[in-house]
């Protein structure tokens, strides 16, 4: 089964690059290697595993009209189910859902529970 | 494992001299609870990592709140759950009052579901400071079902439990009600599916043959946090359901309107003849007291608390004061709740339910509290989950609402994790009073800062016990 080198980058700077298969989840990956990211649900319906795509091979800035990093989540990732905890703004932005994706190609992604912090903002502050 | 059949070997759930006809957990009214039972010497409260960096399980904390014991205001044990991820929130008895009457049965297992990973824990809490893991129900056998996200935990009689499910498999709508069996198995659904699509919290009172549920939003809407688009785009609940209690069916539902929009924590006044009860509704700020109308053969909700906004320098728009929790005193007189935003807690004299009187309240943590720490610690959000002694004496309250929302409104909870807080209240001159020597510090678990949420008393509350 194909694998792909996934590189996990923490607020703090830690680094770690796992081989992710095709076949398996980043979150599965991750606690195969004994890797602790946050997770909830599992279903794609809560966010908390919640990833952002900072750079895919393979794909050059603006590949993926729309997102931010100009990385496109939808060649990078293969979501087993619809990603139900995020808004269309939230795909569009390179938000992965690493407890239902699974890579098709090489990449870097920003990870720890900061990053489910970024979906929503204080609609009042 | 049922608990009907092995009653020896666990403390007698209180010493007084049994009621001719009560044999069961519990006690035969509400009254009686209040006269017989002693001081809440522990408490249980939901503990939670899930969300964090921090690479462990969420626990149940047993607080010791004896202030004659050495370890006064110490978390001295905790149940830690075989995974991450499970945000445990709400949790109930597999008995209470309600089986009162039932011989052999004891109010010794607690039932604790994760809201994000739908697992269900069965905690034997025979022995009170030490509880342990008994039984794990792995989400798998809950999505058979199509259900997730299990919330409110409520003993039904005769020793089985019933559990408010807010989602499908999938995290959406619609939610229902699970049923598990007296070995802590599930029986099934217990209501037909699609009777509701939105639901949350519920509270029965048998003598009516009456139930009422509330609605918050599918688990997919309100999980990764709290959105003005979900609310404009009607994803958030704004309707009671009135349930036939025997048949498991809907017979009336009423929309609260705008005012009533994201009804939570709904109570039926404990006398069990009662139909009075109250809602808040959190994201309108208001408190709702329903009743039925006998002359009309049915239900009625109106407004009866209304909670202003206030203006704040660093807040773009008035911050609502979100009442996010609520609760009735065992004796029926006070209902008691908390402004999560604002940092308050209040009690209401509700001797007349269509007439709430403000009695008193306390200004404590949150956006605009006077008090903003205690023994030196800052309280980094408002008082949330509140719980009240037996007797009416003493309010505890938490400060952690949900792990996602948290990180919206009050970020701080996280990384310096919650507090239990305590006021002493007096019911005879309806006043309370901040116990500034009472502190519970979550922000000191080993393995880092937690949240704590939902409070329960070994031997029943004012959230959880319902008479027959």
């Amino acid at each position: 089964m194909t694998s792909h080198d996934v590189t996990l980058e923490w607020p703090d700077g830690r680094t770690r690059t796992i081989a992710v298969r095709e076949d398996e989840t980043v979150l599965e990956a991750a606690e195969r290697v004994g890797i602790a990211l946050p997770f909830g649900c599992r279903t794609g319906a809560c966010g908390t595993c919640t990833g952002r795509l900072l750079e895919a091979e393979g794909t050059e800035p603006g590949d993926g009209a729309g997102n931010s990093g100009g990385v496109d989540i939808e060649a990078a990732f293969a979501h087993r189910r619809p990603p139900r905890a995020f808004k269309d703004r939230h795909r569009e932005d390179g938000y992965v859902l690493l407890c239902i994706a699974s890579p098709r190609t090489s990449c870097r992604i920003a990870v720890g529970s900061s990053v489910h912090t970024e979906l929503m903002e204080n609609p009042w502050k | 494992m049922s608990d009907v059949s092995t009653p020896e070997g666990v403390e007698p759930e209180h010493d007084h001299e049994h009621h001719h006809d009560h044999e069961g957990p519990g006690y035969a009214t509400p009254q009686a609870a209040i006269e017989e039972s002693e001081r809440e010497k522990l408490a249980y409260v939901m503990s939670l990592y899930v969300g964090t960096d921090v690479d462990a399980p969420d626990f149940v904390s047993v607080v010791d709140l004896d202030p004659d014991s050495d370890t006064y205001c110490e978390i001295v044990d905790r149940i830690e759950l075989p995974n991450r991820g499970d945000e445990l929130h709400h949790f109930g008895w597999n008995a209470c009052s309600s089986s009162c009457h039932m011989e052999g049965l004891e109010r010794r297992h607690l039932i604790v579901p994760g809201q994000r990973s739908s697992r269900i824990h069965v905690i034997d809490a025979a022995d009170r400071r030490n509880p342990e893991l008994e039984t794990v129900i792995e989400p798998e056998e809950v999505f058979e079902h199509d259900l997730s996200a299990p919330h409110t935990v409520h003993c039904i009689p005769d020793g089985k439990i019933l559990i408010s499910m807010l989602g499908d498999a999938d995290g959406e709508l619609p939610g229902g009600f699970l049923e598990l069996n007296d070995d802590f198995e599930i029986e099934g659904r217990w209501e037909p599916p699609g009777e509701i699509e939105m639901n949350y919290d519920y509270w029965y009172q048998p003598r009516q043959n009456v139930m009422v549920s509330s609605e918050w939003a599918a688990p997919k809407t309100y999980y990764p946090g709290f959105d003005l688009e979900d609310v404009e785009a009607g994803n958030y609940g704004q309707r009671l359901h009135f349930w036939d209690w025997e048949d498991g069916t809907v017979e009336q539902t009423i929309d609260l309107g705008e005012e009533g929009l994201i009804p939570l924590e709904v109570r039926f006044l404990h006398t069990p003849e009662s139909t009075h009860g109250f809602v808040g509704a959190a994201l309108s700020s208001n408190v709702f007291h329903f009743w039925r109308d006998d002359d009309a053969g049915e239900y009625r909700a109106e407004k009866v608390i209304d909670f202003e906004s206030r203006e704040h320098d660093d807040w773009d728009m008035p911050v609502p004061a979100l009442p996010t929790d609520i609760l009735i005193s065992m004796d029926d007189r006070y209902l008691f709740g908390s402004n999560w935003l604002h940092g308050e807690v209040w009690m209401y004299d509700v001797s007349d339910p269509s007439n709430p009187r403000r009695a008193d309240s306390l200004s404590v943590g949150g956006t605009f509290g006077e008090i903003q720490e205690v023994q030196g610690r800052e309280l980094a959000a408002g008082p949330q989950m509140v719980q009240l002694s037996l007797d009416g004496e003493r309010l505890y309250w938490t400060t952690s609402l949900f792990s996602s929302w948290d990180e919206q409104f009050y970020p701080e909870e996280g990384e310096r994790g919650s507090v239990m807080l305590k006021a002493d209240v007096d019911p005879r001159k309806g006043t309370m009073e901040l116990d500034e020597d009472f502190l519970v510090d979550w922000g000191e678990c080993p393995e880092g800062p937690a949240r704590a949420h939902e409070i329960r008393w070994p031997d029943g509350d004012c959230t959880s016990d319902v008479w027959q």
